[in-house]
């Protein structure tokens, strides 16, 4: 069969047998192909390190009839992560990207949208400014996922919630209003519902230059989170590194 | 039913446990430890037992050892003061083979990888910062891999190091010696460029 090339970015290796690596691309062609590259443990001279979780590369490979795994003919570095410093809340966030294509996007059905996104968001994922881009990442996850609720109105009563206050709780879909709102609910400010707003409006570098300690729209993050925790019925396990963060 | 007799599915079930042994090689293995004379098997089963019983993490460095300190923290023909850190044991023996390095090691046992839920709590670092800080240390040399895994974790290791005063350094990446510029990737070269000197 021809080989086949696409944009792609690397989500995931595992090593198979002696010297071989199972690899999980996010292709802009064809969605998460898996495929096998030979030797690429044992010998770095035919891979490099475009192998490396998170490179963006251009890869060609070759699907094998009645094989669910491609054989990966050969990697060219497009951008590397190691080409900026990594401290670790940068790797934690890298992590995080790479765990949540991996869990949430199909095999091989391609979504040029969340390719675009993930594309971008890793060329502005820097060392001491992971909060802006991993927001922008979850959101538009979250969106294009289709599980995102509207952020404008109470769930329960359907009343505009304008420039109040808005909650939200772990078990629940939705944002209330305060007298709506389960016990134990959490608070969304306003501030973080108009980043939400300007993030749908906006392509990321636009945000770029703005400061974002890990305190902004941190209420935010943790409602997306919620909404993936019980759609996947689990917890990405970057996602609590990513708690855990100072 | 196993078509084995129990003991020997038995073996055939514990070797399949080993990284890179298959039912097929497990088989293998198996009859050749039934063939071989019963001393070579009894000795087998001694060096398995041992390896368990007598080894351990010495308590100054977390190199695995017989005796505590181990060979590296006890000999003092090394220079104790400039310390190695590196992820595994096994990268010990590559640092070894240079006949470079006079100083000790502290070993990581792994580095930092958020995908596999792997955080600084999961790492050897406390006896690292216990070391430092009792001043037993005037350079602490990071030799993690050159990997985001790696880079992550020897800057984590940095900071946290920082407020002792200590001198910390990076090895350096780049071309492998005995290579060709034409086949080196990208970051490769990067690395080999920052990395440049005066001559
Ligand atoms: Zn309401
Ligand atoms: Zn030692």
């Amino acid at each position: 069969m021809p080989l086949k090339q696409s944009e792609a970015i690397v989500l995931r290796t595992y090593p198979l047998r002696e010297a071989d690596l199972l690899v999980t691309f996010f292709t802009r062609q064809e969605g998460k192909v898996k495929g096998v590259a030979r030797s690429a443990k044992k010998s770095r001279r035919r891979f490099g390190g475009a192998l490396e979780p998170l490179t963006c590369v251009r890869v060609y490979w070759e699907d094998r009839e009645r094989q669910e795994l491609a054989r990966i003919d050969s990697c060219d570095v497009l951008q590397s992560p190691l080409s900026s410093e990594v401290d670790y809340p940068r790797a934690i966030a890298l992590g995080h990207i790479a765990e949540m294509l991996d869990e949430v996007m199909p095999d091989r059905e391609a979504s040029d949208t969340v390719f675009r996104l993930a594309w971008s968001v890793l060329q502005n994922l820097k060392a001491g400014q992971v909060w802006l881009p991993v927001t922008y990442f979850d959101l538009w996850m979250v969106r294009l996922l289709g599980f995102l609720p509207s952020l404008e109105g109470c769930v329960v009563c359907g009343r505009s919630l304008g420039e109040e206050l808005a909650w939200f709780h772990a078990l629940s879909d939705g944002l209330t209003c305060h007298d709506h709102r389960r016990i134990a609910s959490s608070e969304m400010a306003v501030s973080s519902r108009k980043i939400a707003a300007a993030m749908f409006r906006a392509p990321l570098d636009k945000f770029i230059g703005d400061p974002w300690p890990r305190a902004v729209a941190a209420d935010l993050r943790k409602f997306l989170m919620q909404i993936l925790d019980r759609h996947l019925d689990k917890r990405l396990v970057t996602s609590a590194q990513l708690d855990k963060l100072e | 039913m196993s078509k084995f007799a129990e003991p020997m599915a038995r073996l055939i079930d514990e070797l399949k446990k080993l990284p890179g042994v298959g039912s097929k090689s497990a088989q293998r293995l198996a009859f050749h430890i039934l063939r071989s004379p019963e001393e070579d098997a009894g000795s087998l089963a001694d060096a398995i037992r041992d390896v368990k019983a007598r080894l351990r993490l010495c308590s100054v460095c977390n190199n695995i050892t017989d005796v505590d300190p181990c060979v590296y923290c006890s000999n003092p023909e090394r220079n104790q003061r400039t310390i190695c850190v590196v992820e595994e044991p096994t990268n010990i023996s590559a640092i070894e083979k240079s006949r470079n390095f006079n100083g000790v090691y502290h070993i990581l046992h792994g580095a930092l990888s958020p995908i596999h839920g792997i955080g600084p709590e999961q790492l050897r670092i406390s006896n690292l910062l216990v070391r430092v800080e009792n001043g037993a240390a005037d350079e602490v040399i990071l030799a993690t891999n050159p990997t985001v895994e790696g880079e992550a974790t020897a800057a984590y290791v940095a900071r946290i190091l920082k407020p002792s005063g200590v001198k910390v350094t990076r090895i350096a990446t780049g071309l492998p010696v005995g290579g060709d510029i034409e086949y080196a990737d990208e970051v490769t070269i990067q690395k080999a460029l920052e990395g440049r000197h005066e001559l």
